[in-house]
């Protein structure tokens, strides 16, 4: 049995027309790092409100650890949960924050110490644990957050987009801190964000939520390359996949513009025979430049004219129309193009994800 | 230019703040100044500056002071009030402070009416539910005690709006991360939201203890024993004793004054603090 179970979960609420997560199954194993990824109002923090229990479930079954939740306090489902403004104690300092919840579980005052002690070293938080959280930077707030969590030795962590008030910088590094103490810790965590970023770098295993409906669930790499509809297809990567109307005519991808490319016999196997309008999805680093690539693919050579080009430093994201929308292709740092130069590139055919036109789900 | 200007017009403001605060001080110096010299002198002084400077120190000095300290019992009256503005802060802040926060935080039915049925509470004056009051103390035989005095004056609607007005902005998240670390509402509101809120505490006790110790109406109505006096009707008692001169008259009225300019200088800034958290004014 799964360490925490969630069955057709759903929650309405009151007044509100429709649903804001409905249906919501999911299997989490124990030790397991888990991201719920999606955009602003598809449910992800509401399911984890439901999880710590500061949301009634509506409908639906909660289990952790084989007991079922749903009438459970939060404090007593074993969970922490690190908060997205941090939740601190403003008047306590660091290390009374940190121990607040030891104090109040009764734990003997030698302990007390010797865990606080551990988090506050753990966390790199030594000199500043007489310090108030006013006085601490986001960063510094945020290692308290973890601290009060860890401190607490919950199997179960929630965090709540917890790195969302902080600098891109600081971003990076929090992110890895929060992968080490996971490896470290081995508690069962559940993460929320709307950083398909932070999903992909830290998570065993992702959550796409859309309109409080579950889109997928997969390993990054698996979304990444198998998303099983449009949505997870945008959502997951940046920049984004591009998209094309297409219609399929036997070997033939025919673009709004005119322009066609043929399709290898793989490909067209994977599309079972199916062919008319639908949508035809390739990531931009799918889209090649490269004289090799050409040479090879020499039937289904495009070309168009750069309007915009992104230096990103390690790699250059070049613009362009084509099939009657705009193209991003991700380029190797070599590959120098300048605004206006005439560009030739082939579509990599394995690569092509088709999705059906009326319900975007993919075709294979 | 710009920056001239604008030096002048601090200039030109302070200057106005120091006379107005020169006029308000004028009858303060003039009662302190009187409240150390005998009838005569205060008579001899009246139409000169002499009004405004105190005796020299000599034998004679603290005399009317002397006379208030052992021949009048309004050292029992002054700390009589003290103790009832003490248990009416801690009784105020805890019940009023519930209130607030059960309005502010807890989704009950009609919680939305009840803040407006509070502050039509507000405009209500006191003095015109007082033979309510009064009637519904002596009812529960509790007049002449310091129950009956204390009793209808713990809630407040004011303070309970000032309460509420500052809880509101109080964070969820900080409540719901107090309960996973095992801490109970009570607890909680006790632990962290009046910590978290010193200010309006500090104002809600300032308005309790100025209210209290001006108050005469109620304290008059309900006490009949001599030994639970407050300093107010202590002092009706005192200056209107026909051998009480005028010099232990101003002594009296120093001695009732300064607490609450005590109070007033070192709790100005949570007073400002507290009245701009709540965006209102005293009613």
């Amino acid at each position: 049995m799964a360490f925490i179970q969630l069955k057709n979960i759903c929650k309405k609420y009151p007044g509100a027309a429709k649903n804001s997560v409905t249906d919501f199954n999911l299997e989490i194993e124990e030790k397991e790092f888990i991201a719920f990824v999606g955009p602003s109002g598809c449910g992800k923090t509401t399911t984890l409100q439901m999880i710590a229990g500061f949301e009634e479930i509506t409908e639906g079954e909660l289990f952790i650890d084989g007991k079922r939740m749903n009438q459970v306090a939060p404090r007593d489902r074993g969970i922490a949960m690190v908060f997205q403004n941090y939740a601190l104690y403003p008047h306590m300092t660091v290390e009374k924050n940190i121990s607040y919840g030891l104090k109040n579980m009764k734990v003997p005052a030698d302990e007390i110490k010797r865990k606080t002690d551990w988090a506050i070293n753990l966390l790199g938080l030594d000199e500043y644990r007489k310090r108030k959280p006013k006085n601490l930077s986001g960063g510094q707030r945020q290692r308290v957050a973890l601290g009060r969590a860890i401190v607490k030795n919950q199997k179960v962590f929630l965090m709540d987009e917890p790195l969302s008030n902080l600098d891109a910088k600081l971003r990076v590094s929090m992110r890895s801190e929060i992968s080490k103490l996971h490896r470290q810790l081995g508690s069962t965590t559940i993460y929320v964000t709307h950083e398909q970023v932070e999903a992909m770098t830290m998570a065993d295993r992702i959550v796409i939520m859309k309109d409080g409906v579950i889109q997928q669930v997969g390993k990054p790499m698996e979304l990444y390359e198998h998303p099983v509809n449009k949505f997870v297809a945008g959502f997951i990567g940046s920049p984004q996949m591009n998209f094309y109307d297409v219609t399929v005519e036997g070997s033939c991808v025919l673009f709004p513009d005119g322009s066609k490319i043929i399709l290898p016999d793989n490909v067209l196997k994977n599309l079972n025979g199916k062919t008319g309008p639908m949508i035809l999805g390739i990531r931009g680093e799918d889209i090649k430049l490269d004289g090799l690539n050409l040479d090879l693919l020499k039937d289904s050579v495009q070309s168009s004219v750069v309007d915009n080009v992104e230096i990103m430093g390690n790699e250059n994201n070049l613009y362009f129309n084509f099939g009657g929308s705009t193209t991003i292709a991700r380029v190797s740092k070599y590959e120098v193009s300048q605004l206006g130069d005439s560009i030739s590139f082939v579509f990599m055919p394995t690569k092509l994800h088709f999705f059906d036109k009326d319900t975007e789900e993919a075709l294979f | 230019m710009k920056v001239e200007k604008r030096k002048v017009l601090q200039i030109v403001l302070v200057t106005v703040m120091i006379l107005m605060s020169l006029f308000f001080l004028f009858p303060v110096a003039w009662m302190i100044a009187n409240s150390f010299k005998g009838d005569a002198q205060i008579t001899a002084d009246m139409n000169s500056a002499a009004a405004f400077i105190p005796p020299a120190p000599g034998g004679d000095f603290f005399d009317n002071y002397v006379y208030i300290f052992t021949d009048t019992n309004f050292i029992r009256y002054m700390v009589n009030t003290l103790f009832y503005a003490a248990i009416l802060i801690v009784l105020g802040v805890i019940v009023n402070g519930l209130a607030g926060y059960a309005l502010a935080k807890i989704k009950f039915p009609f919680s939305d009416k009840w803040i407006l049925i509070i502050m039509m509470l507000m405009i209500i004056p006191s003095e015109t539910i007082i033979t309510i009051n009064f009637l519904f103390v002596a009812k529960m035989g509790l007049l002449n005690t310091v129950i009956g005095y204390i009793l209808p004056m713990i809630v407040s609607p004011f303070n309970i709006f000032l309460f509420r007005q500052v809880f509101v902005g109080l964070p969820d998240d900080t409540y719901e991360a107090a309960q996973l670390d095992f801490c109970g509402p009570i607890k909680y509101f006790f632990t962290m939201v009046l910590p978290m809120s010193k200010a309006v505490v500090a104002t809600v006790s300032v308005f309790t203890f100025l209210n209290v110790w001006n108050d005469y109406l109620w304290p008059s109505l309900i006490f009949t024993s001599s030994d639970l006096l407050t300093a107010q009707i202590g002092l009706n008692a005192i200056t209107s004793n026909d051998n009480t001169t005028m010099g232990q008259t101003l002594a009296v009225i120093t001695m009732i004054t300064i607490p609450v300019i005590i109070v007033y200088s070192f709790f100005s800034k949570q007073i400002v603090e507290g009245v701009i958290a709540t965006g209102s004014k005293e009613g």
